[in-house]
C-alpha cells in the first residue's frame, strides 16, 4: 500500500517554526502539490516527509507505518531534489543505476531495469556520460529516472521543474505526468508555479508560513478559496480584492460599498452577521465585463495600462478609489488609455471575505 | 520531547550517523577527544616537562604529578651559566623580539609582494606565464643547502649577514613561492563578471583590486598567512647561517641551548618551545575559520 | 630620432637577460667578489629596469609581478645560477684559492659515486615510508573531523599543534622519548618486557624513529587538505544517497572520494617533496646514525657541503636532485592531469 499522512507536523529551529501543524494525507496514486511563496515550508514538509530532517512534533505514515524515527533508507522512497543531486563523478547510468545495489539484482538486470527507464525518460544517448556533461533538461530527466527506476513507497518532487526553461518545462510536466499516472503510488510534489499544481497534481495544499492555508483539487481550490491568502495566490492574473463595508442585507442580497461605487451581491445567509463591518471582496479578472451603462452591480473606472497577452489582454482600470482593477478582455474588444469603463461583475464568480480573511459561504 | 530524539546507543556515540552528514553531538566530541589527545600527547608532555625541574624530568618512571615549577621559565629569561655564578640576562626577550618581528614583517611582506604578482599572473596572463609558475615553484622544490652557500657568500659580500634586513628578505622571497601560487588559484576562480561590472561603472584599477577582488580572497590570504608562519616561524637552517648575535631568532637560539656539559636541559628547552609555540597556536586558531575555506577554495579545481 | 628600445623594446629586454649572465659571469670570474656582487647585481637590475619600462602602461600585469620577480631573482634564481656555475669549477667555500674550471668532473664524479646511491636509496625508503604512513593517518584524521561536532574547534587545533613545533624542538624531544634509561618508550616498554628498551640502535628502529615523528609531525598538513576535501561534498549528495540507499562503501567511492582525490594528490606532491629533503629531523634524531643507515640524501649534501666543504661537488650533487624533482613532479603532474581529463 503505498500512502502517505502526515499528522500535526510540526518543525522548529531554535526558536523559529518552520512548519506548524501541517495535516495531509496522500492516497494511493494519488498527486499532491504543495503550493506556496518562497520560504513557506514547503522543502521543510517533503524533508521531514523524506527523513531527512527530523520530525520537531506530529506524525509521519508512510504505508500505513509509523516512520518518525526511521532514517531515510528505512522509508523506502524516491526524491528527487531541487538541484538533482546527480552524483557528480559517476556517469548517468550509473546514477540511475545506484537505487538498485541495494536490491542485490545482478548485474545484467541491473542494466535492464536502466536502459527500461532510460526508453521512458528518452536517455538513451547520455548514458555513458557524467552530469557535468549534460544539459539542464537531461539532468532533470535523469533525476527523475533515478527515482522511479526501483519501485519505492511514494514519490517526493522537490521543485523538479523549476530550472528548466518554459518549453522544457511544459514536456517535462507531460512526462512525469504520464510516468506517475502509470505507476499509482502517493507523490507529492513541491512547486511555486502554480500552472505546474493545477496541471500535475490530484489536489493542492497551499502554505504560508508554515502552514497549510487551503487543501482541496485544482477545482476547489481556484473556485472557492477558503481564504483571501488562496484566493489571491490561485488564479491568474492576480484576483482583484476590493476593500469595502457591508451596509444592508435584504432577501439574501447585500449592498456593499466599495469606495464610491455601491453594488448589490446576493450573499450567502451567514452574511447577516456581518453588516457595519469591513470585508473583503475577491472578483477575478474574467469575471467582470464592459457593459454600456452603469447598474448597481457595476464598477466604474478609466483605462489606465495595456498588456496584451496572446489571446486576451489584461488592462488595467483605475477606479475613482484609486484603486487598480485588472480586467481580462477578449482580443478583440479595442480599448484605449483613458477611455472609461463600466464593468459589471459576474456574480457566481465572486467571493466575500470577512474582516479576519474567511470566506464567507 | 519529541519521538525522534530518542536515538540508539551507537548514534549517541557518534558512531552510527544518522543521514551521513551534519552534527554527530557529544559522542564524537569524546571520541576525537581521545584521539586528538594521544595525537597531542608528546606536545602535552613538553608542556608539563616545562613546568619540571630537571630531577623530575629525568625521573624513572615518569613523573605524571608533581609540584609544578616557573624556574624553568624564569631560567629562559636569566640564568646563571656556571654553578654559584650570578643569574645573567640570556637575550631570550631579544631573541623572541627577533622571531616575531623577522616572520611577522616577512610574511606581511610577501603577503604583500605575492598576492600583486599573484593577482598580476592570474589576470594579466603573459606569454609563457605557467612557464614563470613553474620556475617559481621549482625554486621551493630544492634542498635549501643548494642555495645557502651563495647565499651565504652573496651577504658576506654585500654585508647583509647578520642584519634584519637580509634575513628579511630571504625569508620573503622563501615565503614567495607558495603565496603566488596560492593567490594566483583564488584570483582564477573568482568570478570575472563582478569585476567587468565594477570596471563598466567606472572604477579604476586599483579600487577593483582593492574593494573587490582582495576582500573575497579572505579566506586564502588568511590560509596562506598561517601556513608561511609557521614554515617561517620554526626555519632554522638559513636563521643558523645567516643570522648574528643581535638578529639571532628562537630556533637557533634553542638549538645552542641543547649543547652544554651538563647534558640537555629538557625543562629549559620545554620551557622555550611552549613559549614559542603559544603565538603561532594564537594565530592558527583565530584565523582557523578561513583556514579550511582557504585551503580548499585555493586548490579543489587543480 | 627614434632610441633603440622605442623600437625593438621587448626584443631589447629579453637580450639583456643574456647579456647580464654573460657580463656577470665574467664578472665573477675576473674580479674579486666583492666588486663581482654589486656588478652583477647593478647588471641585473638595469635588466629589470629595462622589462619594467617596457611594461609600463603597456602590460600592468608585468609591472604588478615586477617586484615579485626582483625578490625572486636576488634571492633565489641568482644564487640557484652561482651554484650552478660553481658546479663546473674546482671551489671549496673554506678555502681562498680562486676556482678553476673542471667541467663535468663533479657532475661524473658524483653520478658514479656508490655512496650517492646509497644515500638515495635510503632517502627513498625513508620518503616511501613517512609519506604513506601520513597520508593514511592523515586521512583518518580528517574523517574524524569531517562532521560538526562541539568543541570540534579546540580539539582541531590539538591535533595540528605538531606541525606548528620547531624542527629543533621535535627533534631534540623525540630524542627524549627514545631515551633508553628516562625515555617515554622505553619506560612503557619496560612495563611489560622488564628491559629498557634501546630504539636508535639499530638500523630499523632509527628509521622507525625518524618515521614515526615526522609522520606525527606532518599528518595534520595531510588531513587539513583531505578535510578540505571531505567538507566542500554537497550535503545534499550524501542526503540523495541514504534516499537511495547506497552502501556505506559505495558511498564513499562513489561521492567522497572523488571530492577528495585532487586534494589527496597534491598533499602527496607537497609531502613527497618536502620528505625527499628531510634533513632537520634526521640530524637532530639520529644525525644518520647507526654508521650512515639513517643519512638521507639531504644530510649527505649537507656534510659534503659544511663539514668536508667540497663546495663544487654538493652543488653538483644538488642539481642532479633538483633536477630529478622537477622531472618526477612533472611525470606526476602529467598523470594526474591525464586522469581527471578522462
Ligand atoms: N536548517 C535550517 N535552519 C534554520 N532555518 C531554516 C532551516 N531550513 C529552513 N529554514 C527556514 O525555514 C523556512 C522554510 O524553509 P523551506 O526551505 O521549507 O522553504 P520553501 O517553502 O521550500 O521555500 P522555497 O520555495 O524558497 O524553496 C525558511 O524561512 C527558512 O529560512
Ligand atoms: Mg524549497
Amino acid at each position: 500500500m503505498s500512502t502517505i499522512e502526515a499528522t500535526n507536523l510540526t518543525k522548529t529551529f531554535g526558536s523559529f517554526t518552520a512548519v506548524r501543524d501541517v495535516d495531509m494525507s496522500v492516497g494511493e496514486g494519488e498527486v499532491v502539490c504543495l503550493l506556496g511563496p518562497s520560504g513557506c515550508g514547503k522543502t521543510t514538509t517533503l524533508r521531514m516527509i523524506a527523513g531527512l530532517e527530523s520530525v520537531t512534533e506530529g506524525e509521519v505514515k508512510i504505508g500505513g507505518r509509523v516512520m518518525n524515527k526511521l532514517p531515510p533508507e528505512k522509508r523506502d522512497i524516491a526524491m528527487v531534489f531541487q538541484f538533482y543531486a546527480l552524483y557528480p563523478s559517476v556517469s548517468i547510468g550509473g546514477n540511475i543505476e545506484m537505487p538498485l545495489y541495494h536490491l542485490g539484482l545482478s548485474a545484467e538486470e541491473r542494466r535492464q531495469e536502466v536502459a527500461r527507464v532510460a526508453e521512458i525518460l528518452q536517455l538513451g544517448e547520455v548514458l555513458e556520460r557524467l552530469p557535468g556533461q549534460l544539459s539542464e533538461g537531461e539532468k532533470q530527466r535523469a533525476a527523475v529516472a533515478r527515482a522511479i527506476v526501483r519501485d519505492p513507497n511514494c514519490f517526493l518532487f522537490d521543485e523538479p521543474l523549476s530550472r528548466l526553461d518554459v518549453e522544457q518545462r511544459h514536456s517535462m510536466r507531460g512526462q512525469i505526468k504520464e510516468v506517475l499516472s502509470g505507476l499509482s503510488k502517493a507523490t507529492v510534489i513541491v512547486t511555486h508555479d502554480q500552472m505546474e499544481a493545477l496541471t500535475m497534481a490530484n489536489r493542492i495544499a497551499i502554505m504560508r508560513d508554515g502552514m497549510i492555508e487551503q487543501i482541496g483539487t485544482p477545482h476547489e481550490v481556484f473556485s472557492q478559496p477558503r481564504n483571501v491568502f488562496v484566493a489571491g495566490f490561485i488564479g491568474s492574473p492576480k484576483m482583484n480584492l476590493l476593500d469595502g463595508r457591508l451596509l444592508t442585507v435584504k432577501d439574501g442580497k447585500a449592498t456593499i460599498e466599495l469606495g464610491a461605487d455601491s453594488v448589490v451581491f446576493p450573499v450567502p445567509a451567514a452574511a447577516e452577521a456581518l453588516v457595519e463591518s469591513h470585508l473583503t471582496i475577491g472578483i477575478r479578472p474574467r469575471a467582470l465585463e464592459p457593459v454600456d451603462s452603469p447598474s448597481e452591480r457595476s464598477l466604474t473606472g478609466q483605462v489606465e495600462l495595456i498588456e496584451p497577452m496572446g489571446a486576451e489582454t489584461l488592462v488595467h482600470v483605475r477606479d475613482e478609489d484609486e484603486r487598480d482593477l485588472r480586467v481580462v478582455l477578449p482580443r478583440e474588444r479595442k480599448v484605449k488609455p483613458g477611455e472609461v469603463l463600466h464593468l459589471a461583475c459576474d456574480l457566481t464568480q465572486t467571493h466575500i471575505f470577512d474582516d479576519s480573511g474567511l470566506a464567507v459561504r | 520531547m519529541s519521538a525522534t530524539d530518542k536515538k540508539s546507543l551507537a548514534e549517541r556515540l557518534g558512531l552510527k550517523v544518522y543521514s551521513g552528514v551534519g552534527n554527530a553531538g557529544w559522542g564524537r566530541t569524546l571520541f576525537a577527544a581521545v584521539i586528538s589527545f594521544i595525537y597531542f600527547f608528546p606536545v602535552f608532555w613538553i608542556i608539563l616537562t616545562a613546568f619540571k625541574t630537571h630531577n623530575d624530568a629525568l625521573a624513572i618512571p615518569p613523573k605524571f604529578i608533581f609540584s609544578p615549577t616557573f624556574e624553568n621559565f624564569v631560567a629562559v629569561f636569566s640564568r646563571a651559566y656556571s654553578a654559584g655564578a650570578a643569574a645573567q640576562d640570556t637575550g631570550f626577550a631579544l631573541y623572541f623580539f627577533n622571531s616575531v618581528f623577522i616572520a611577522g614583517t616577512s610574511v606581511l611582506l610577501a603577503l604583500a609582494i605575492g598576492t600583486l604578482a599573484a593577482f598580476g599572473f592570474s589576470r594579466y596572463p603573459l606569454r609563457g606565464n605557467d612557464t614563470y609558475l613553474f620556475i617559481i615553484l621549482t625554486t621551493r622544490m630544492l634542498p635549501a643547502i643548494v642555495v645557502i652557500i651563495p647565499i651565504f657568500l652573496m651577504f658576506r659580500v654585500a654585508g647583509l649577514s647578520g642584519t634584519y634586513i637580509g634575513v628579511i628578505l630571504l625569508y620573503t622571497a622563501f615565503n614567495l613561492p607558495f603565496t603566488i601560487w596560492m593567490m594566483k588559484s583564488f584570483f582564477d576562480e573568482l568570478s570575472p563578471d563582478v569585476e567587468d561590472a565594477a570596471r563598466i561603472d567606472g572604477s579604476s584599477d586599483r579600487r577593483v583590486f582593492f574593494k573587490i577582488c582582495l576582500p573575497q580572497v579572505k579566506a586564502g590570504l588568511a590560509a596562506t598567512a598561517v601556513f608561511g608562519l609557521i614554515l617561517t616561524w620554526n626555519e632554522f637552517l638559513f636563521a643558523l647561517l645567516l643570522t648574528g648575535v643581535d638578529t639571532r631568532t628562537v630556533p637557533v637560539a634553542m638549538a645552542q641551548t641543547i649543547g652544554g656539559d651538563i647534558g640537555v636541559r629538557w625543562g629549559l628547552l620545554a620551557a622555550i618551545e611552549t613559549l614559542f609555540l603559544i603565538p603561532v597556536i594564537v594565530v592558527t586558531f583565530m584565523l582557523q575559520n578561513h583556514l579550511l575555506r582557504g585551503v580548499t577554495f585555493g586548490t579543489i579545481k587543480r | 630620432m627614434m632610441k633603440v628600445w622605442e623600437v625593438y623594446p621587448l626584443r631589447v629586454a629579453f637580450l639583456s637577460i643574456p647579456a647580464a649572465l654573460l657580463i656577470s659571469a665574467v664578472a665573477i670570474t675576473l674580479l674579486p667578489p666583492s666588486v663581482s656582487f654589486w656588478v652583477s647585481g647593478a647588471v641585473f637590475v638595469f635588466s629589470a629596469f629595462l622589462f619594467v619600462a617596457y611594461a609600463w602602461g603597456r602590460h600592468a600585469g608585468g609591472l604588478l609581478v615586477a617586484p615579485a620577480i626582483a625578490l625572486l631573482f636576488i634571492m633565489n634564481i641568482f644564487p640557484l645560477l652561482w651554484s650552478f656555475g660553481l658546479s663546473f669549477f674546482h671551489y671549496r667555500a673554506n678555502r681562498l684559492a680562486p676556482p678553476r674550471f673542471a667541467g663535468l668532473h663533479y657532475y661524473e664524479k658524483v653520478l658514479t659515486d656508490p655512496v650517492v646511491w646509497d644515500r638515495l636509496q635510503v632517502t627513498a625508503q625513508l620518503v616511501v615510508l613517512t609519506v604513506s604512513l601520513q597520508m593514511i593517518v592523515g586521512f583518518l584524521l580528517a574523517m574524524l573531523f569531517a562532521k560538526q561536532f562541539p568543541l570540534r574547534r579546540v580539539l582541531l587545533i590539538l591535533v595540528l599543534t605538531p606541525m606548528m613545533l620547531s624542527f629543533v624542538a621535535v627533534g631534540a624531544f623525540f630524542r627524549y622519548y627514545y631515551e633508553p634509561t628516562f625515555g617515554l618508550l622505553s619506560q612503557a616498554v619496560r612495563v611489560f618486557t622488564g628491559e629498557p628498551f634501546v630504539l636508535l640502535q639499530s638500523t630499523a628502529g632509527a628509521i622507525a624513529g625518524i618515521v614515526f615523528a615526522d609522520a606525527w609531525m606532518w599528518s595534520p598538513f595531510v588531513m587539513l587538505l583531505v578535510l578540505a576535501g571531505l567538507v566542500s561534498v554537497p550535503k545534499y549528495l550524501y542526503e540523495a544517497a541514504s534516499i537511495d540507499r547506497i552502501s556505506h562503501w559505495r558511498r564513499f567511492w562513489n561521492i567522497t572520494f572523488p571530492y577528495v582525490r585532487s586534494l589527496l594528490m597534491l598533499a602527496l606532491l607537497f609531502r613527497t617533496i618536502e620528505a625527499f629533503k628531510l634533513f632537520d629531523v634526521v640530524f637532530l634524531l639520529t644525525e644518520g646514525g647507526p654508521g650512515t643507515s639513517t643519512e638521507t640524501i639531504a644530510v649527505y649534501v649537507y656534510r659534503v657541503s659544511f663539514q668536508y666543504f667540497k663546495t663544487s661537488e654538493s652543488a653538483a650533487l644538488a642539481y642532479i636532485l633538483l633536477f630529478t624533482v622537477i622531472v618526477l613532479t612533472n611525470l606526476y603532474l602529467y598523470f594526474a592531469n591525464q586522469r581527471n581529463r578522462t
